[in-house]
């Protein structure tokens, strides 16, 4: 326990002194800012528009905005945080590979395992902050301008996408002790979830794939409802808790 | 009791064997010097007692206990070749970090880091390792190898890519820390063998082709050979024009085997001929050809 906690601290450490967490935590905050406010702008950049869309023959009547609108650009943006945040936490293992930093803790006595431990719990910890963050600050300025009962599920779809992300980290987990590249973890990661978005075009199997629960859309709006998304949710925790338990012999088994 | 014991060590990468039954023991508290030229399999050796590399057939015991793959033994101090430490430490915080590894308590742990940072001199060293030197991360190195007492310490050419003046830093270091610990040390600079080390083996195609104590092996190795200085140059033309197989080195030396004349016969012709010797005497062999006859074999 007490090598695990060294190693936790290690992985605190290097995340604040490079810059990463800082930058990372940044992204989440600008794009909890920025959901409310692409909202909020909507009108007046249609308004903008107006005399040149009144020339194509489109009238601008009121266009009325809600906390739906804002909600929306939540569910568009948050790929794009959890792109960022495995560019930037990708090498998390790799780096380690590549300057050989882990032998001298490896030869320290540290057990192997809790190498995977302390890097998989770093990584869920700051993927949960920094979304729950994102989440908060979008709530709280919907709340102010408008109000956030008009979405439904609204927790439930959120907590959905809060979990594909954690199921991302154990793919990120997984295929770095599969791999000795930042580029191998990256592919093996995106291939991963581009095979199940590209397999889940298929109504039928949609149901029971990771990306479904990237649809926070459907729920909001209630046009798919809670139970629908049970056995993705089933189906994405088992294959988390599978690519991290396979992660510990694979590691076991790295030349270092 | 030895404090490592190899025995029948085979590796191989792909079809390239490296190490062919490799057998080696390091008694305790003994500086080992593990000699080899680049590519004899000296680190692929350490690495597997560290247990970073899987053997493919053989065994490996450190202070008794038999070495698995993937867990170091607790015993085991490591300095590689090139340590590489994490950077955005300082050095004590490296130190701190190692003992928490280790399971140090803390206080133990600081007045541990603070003693070795004193003994390799880097007590007042404020920044992060980023900016370090190579002999200021060789020395680093070792301190943390030493941190937990270890009862055998392994250093991988830890001279090899310093200046003269951090190669002799290097060698104190591990002269004094032979009090507490067993040294085991790959290099090909012999000079520092000679200089430190109780005991040696020689490394060649992933065998080990002599070991011993370092004053044994020379012994055993004793060449045939004889060498003679004489006063002034006409006795030893004397010696030349009777004994015509001796070589001249110097002005007024020259060397004979023991194959072509005999030694008495040599010295009874110098003291019956009055020669006016200055010395006599049989020839150690350096390491340096020892290492060539090794090598070359």
């Amino acid at each position: 326990m007490k090598a695990t906690v060294a190693f936790v601290k290690k992985e605190w450490l290097e995340q604040l002194r490079s810059g990463r967490l800082l930058i990372t935590l940044a992204l989440f905050v600008l794009l909890g800012i920025m959901n409310p406010a692409i909202a909020k702008l909507t009108p007046w950049l249609l308004e903008m528009m107006a005399d040149s869309l009144a020339q194509s023959g489109m009238t601008v009547t009121d266009v009325p905005v809600s906390a739906m609108d804002s909600w929306v650009q939540f569910f568009k943006n948050l790929p794009i945080g959890l792109i960022a945040f495995v560019l930037l936490q990708g090498a998390i293992f790799t780096k380690e590979y590549s300057s050989g930093t882990l032998v001298l803790s490896l030869t320290k006595g540290l057990e192997r395992f809790k190498v995977v431990v302390a890097k998989a719990g770093i990584l869920t910890a700051i993927w949960s902050f920094g979304y729950w963050l994102c989440f908060g600050i979008t709530y709280l300025y919907n709340s102010y301008f408008w109000d956030n009962q008009v979405a439904r599920n609204l927790i439930f779809s959120v907590v959905c996408w809060w979990l594909f992300g954690v199921f991302v980290i154990s793919l990120m987990i997984l295929f770095s002790t599969l791999t000795r590249s930042n580029t191998g973890v990256l592919i093996g990661t995106g291939a991963i979830v581009l095979i199940s978005y590209v397999v889940g075009l298929l109504p039928k199997v949609n149901e029971y794939l990771p990306t479904r629960l990237m649809d926070g859309h459907s729920l909001i709006y209630g046009v798919a409802e809670a139970k629908a998304y049970t056995a993705a949710i089933m189906i994405t925790v088992i294959a988390s808790l599978v690519c991290f338990a396979v992660s510990v012999p694979t590691f076991n088994r790295k030349q270092l | 009791m030895d404090m490592l014991r190899i025995t029948d060590l085979c590796k191989s990468f792909g079809d390239k064997e490296v190490l062919r039954g490799l057998t080696l023991s390091v008694p305790k508290h003994s500086i080992y010097g593990f000699i080899g030229t680049n590519g004899a399999g000296k680190t692929t050796t350490m690495k597997t007692v560290l247990g970073l590399l899987k053997a493919d057939s053989g065994e490996i015991a450190v202070n008794g206990e038999k070495v698995v793959y993937g867990q170091t033994a607790r015993y085991i101090g490591y300095l590689p070749d090139v340590p590489e430490f994490y950077s955005f430490m300082t050095a004590k915080e490296y130190l701190r970090f190692c003992g928490e590894l280790g399971g140090m308590r803390r206080g133990e742990n600081e007045a541990r880091a603070r003693e070795l940072l004193a003994l390799v001199g880097l007590a007042d060293e404020p920044h992060r390792i980023k900016g370090f030197s190579r002999g200021m991360k060789q020395r680093l190195g070792i301190a943390q190898a030493l941190l937990n007492r270890p009862k055998l310490l392994i250093c991988d050419e830890p001279t090899s890519a310093l200046d003269p003046v951090g190669r002799k830093e290097i060698l104190d270091i591990l002269l004094a820390a032979r009090e507490q610990t067993t040294v085991l040390f790959s290099t090909h600079i012999l000079s520092d063998v000679e200089r430190i080390c109780t005991d040696i083996a020689f490394l060649k195609n992933g065998v080990v082709n002599i070991q011993g104590k370092l004053s044994d092996v020379k012994t055993r190795y004793r060449g045939k050979e004889y060498m003679i200085e004489v006063e002034t140059e006409e006795a030893l033309l004397l010696l030349e024009r009777t004994f015509s197989n001796m070589k001249r080195i110097d002005r007024n030396k020259v060397t004979f085997s023991e194959d072509k004349y005999s030694v008495s016969d040599v010295l009874r012709f110098v003291a019956d001929q009055g020669v006016s010797l200055l010395k006599a005497e049989r020839l150690e062999p350096s390491l340096e050809d020892l290492f060539m006859e090794v090598t070359e074999k």
